[in-house]
């Protein structure tokens, strides 16, 4: 554990002397502004009438922090193979890896390690948007229940991203091949389920569940099924067994 | 042909503990074979040299017996510990310098050795302490604040070192540690390394010769991954003593002096070694056994030759690495400098086996 904890606070350390932690949060901070701004004017406009129904009490849930929440989704989508494209690839690249492999750590404190340095950056992230939605808070008088489980849900999701970018990056020592492959298999979970159909033929109904974006869509509305929970649990596990196979392999192979 | 170093068994020899062996390890990487059958121990104290030029297997061995690598056959341990199926606890035991100094550029030397001291499981409040004394031992307390991405080579490569030997472990690996080092920093970093030997056993690797003669106590010589030899400078020296041979140089000599030398009686063999305004110098190899120089210089005189120069050609380190480790290719012929024909390195060399480290050359047949 107290491995698991030195590997992590290194990472985090590592993320915030390199510029990428500033960058992330940085625009991060700004496109989840943006699509806040944009909710706020479409709730004024919805509320003032706009749209010929009359003044209206709106719910603030369902038509400003639902549609919010899946805009960080896809934010997210965008932003987070790059909070793991170096975790490996860099190690390997500049030999660092050779001290963490013969030091006294096993491949599990070292994968750990890594998952919640990256965790706890994504969580930062995260944190910078608790502003936003406070101010809701102060102005509003949103039901605090589908906020809370919004926010599991993006801790959950993050952290399968963050296991599927540790898998790939533990592939390669490219840190740019390891973020370009990290996005393009993030967004095919996305986009897996435009073919699939939940009550289609079973093919369908498989490539339906695993879509990833699929699953986080009850957490917004601030249902939290353990079905959700269990897929994206299982997400982040077999995520870190593949790294864990991948440091194996990469250890055999030489 | 090969030759192949075999220690009997000895778990405990002259109350001395054998901390690192290595039995029958080899390492293939598909087809290509990297380290194949290769034994040897190493006592606790001892510095061992491992010696090979590159590509025979030095790092392979050092990265299998630091657990980086795992031995397609055959077991390492470290302090009784199987680097493969103990490697937490061999891994306590083990310092390892790699080639490349792992070192995390954005880190200052003084994090960068806190978080190793924190990896190797050192508790909180001795950190500081250890962290000081491997600085103060390496001399890099200066550097204490700057960035490891900013240091020189040589920095770098004591920040290395320090991090190998902040947990005092039983077992000290050096991959080439003066590699790129200027002549003064080599200096110092082989006196540390020689200070360090006694509190840890030290196995370092090098393709340099001298730093073998000058800091280590035994030398396994390894070629294509196999162990060529293995015993101290010294006898290695004294083991290839049957190929010795003489430098003479004289000018004049109007008839052929090659023919006249080879005509006495215990020269193996001649080869004009080099030949300016009128001078020639030659190489003259003497069959084991013999002691020539006089018929030699007698040669010179009858002959009318002008001496200039007449020495014993001692076989250095170089050359008896260069002997062995080249052999395999069937010794091709080279003019200049003749080593003795090839059989000689493993001719029986009686009385020469300091009976520590018996050597026992077998000859094979390769291809």
């Amino acid at each position: 554990m107290a491995n698991i904890l030195a590997l992590a606070a290194k990472e985090l350390r590592a993320y915030f002397v390199s510029p990428i932690a500033y960058v992330l949060l940085v625009f991060f901070a700004l496109l989840f502004g943006w699509f806040y701004v944009a909710s706020v004017n479409v709730m004024v406009q919805l509320s003032m009438g706009q749209f010929g129904m009359g003044p209206q009490v709106v719910n603030i849930n369902e038509f400003m922090i639902r549609p919010l929440f899946g805009n960080t989704a896809v934010i997210l989508l965008f932003l987070l193979p790059m909070l793991t494209m170096r975790s490996f690839a860099e190690e390997k690249r500049s030999g660092t890896m050779e001290l963490l492999l013969t030091s006294p750590l096993t491949d599990l404190q070292i994968i750990l390690g890594k998952f919640f340095g990256a965790l706890a950056l994504y969580c930062l992230m995260l944190a910078l948007t608790l502003l936003h939605v406070g101010l809701l808070f102060w102005y509003g008088e949103p039901e605090w229940g589908p906020v809370a489980s919004g926010y599991l849900g993006l801790l959950l999701m993050g952290g399968a991203f963050i296991s599927v970018g540790l898998a790939i990056s533990s592939t390669t020592k490219n840190q740019i091949v390891a973020g370009v492959a990290t996005f393009a298999v993030l967004l095919l979970f996305w986009i897996i389920n435009w073919i699939g159909d939940a009550s289609g033929t079973t093919s369908q109904a498989v490539l339906a569940y695993l879509s990833i974006l699929e699953h986080f869509d009850d957490f917004s509305k601030g249902v939290i099924d353990t079905k959700h929970v269990t897929y994206y649990l299982s997400f982040i596990v077999v995520g870190l067994f593949l790294t864990a196979k991948s440091m194996d392999q990469e250890r055999w192979n030489g | 042909m090969r030759v192949r170093a075999r220690n009997g068994v000895r778990a405990v020899r002259g109350g001395e503990r054998i901390v690192v062996e290595v039995q029958h390890v080899t390492k293939r990487y598909g087809s290509f074979t990297a380290v194949d059958d290769l034994s040897f121990e190493v006592e606790a104290g001892e510095i061992l040299g491992f010696l090979g030029p590159n590509g025979a297997g030095k790092t392979t061995t050092m990265r299998i017996l630091t657990g980086y690598l795992p031995a397609t056959e055959g077991h390492a341990r470290i302090a009784g510990f199987d680097v493969f199926d103990d490697p937490i606890e061999a891994k306590r035991r083990t310092g390892y310098l790699p080639e490349t100094p792992p070192l995390y550029p954005e880190m200052t030397v003084a994090e960068y050795l806190h978080f190793v001291a924190r990896i190797n499981g050192i508790a909180a409040g001795d950190r500081t302490a250890r962290v000081g004394a491997a600085m103060e031992r390496t001399s890099v307390t200066d550097m204490a604040g700057r960035y490891c991405g900013t240091l020189s080579k040589g920095y770098r490569q004591r920040v290395g070192l320090a991090q190998a030997l902040l947990h005092e472990p039983d077992v000290l690996i050096l991959d080439e540690p003066t590699a790129g080092l200027d002549p003064r920093q080599i200096i110092e970093t082989r006196r540390l390394i020689t200070e360090l030997a006694g509190d840890h056993t030290v196995i370092l690797s090098t393709h340099i010769l001298p730093e073998v003669s000058q800091t280590c106590q035994r030398v396994v010589i390894i070629n294509r991954g196999r162990v060529v030899a293995v015993d101290s400078p010294d006898a290695l020296t004294a083991r290839l003593q049957g190929s010795q041979s003489l430098y003479l140089q004289v000018d004049g000599g109007g008839d052929d002096p090659v023919a006249a030398l080879r005509g006495i009686a215990g020269v193996a063999g001649v080869a004009a070694a080099d030949r300016r305004d009128g001078v020639s110098g030659f190489e003259i190899e003497i069959a084991p056994g013999h002691d020539v120089r006089r018929e030699v210089a007698r040669a010179v005189v009858t002959n009318g030759w002008g001496l200039l120069e007449l020495r014993a050609r001692q076989m250095s380190l170089e050359d008896i690495f260069l002997q062995l480790t080249t052999e395999e290719d069937g010794g091709e012929p080279d003019g200049a400098v003749p080593v003795g024909p090839p059989e000689e390195a493993d001719a029986p060399d009686g009385g020469e086996a300091d009976g520590a480290d018996r050597i026992e050359a077998e000859e094979r047949t390769d291809g």
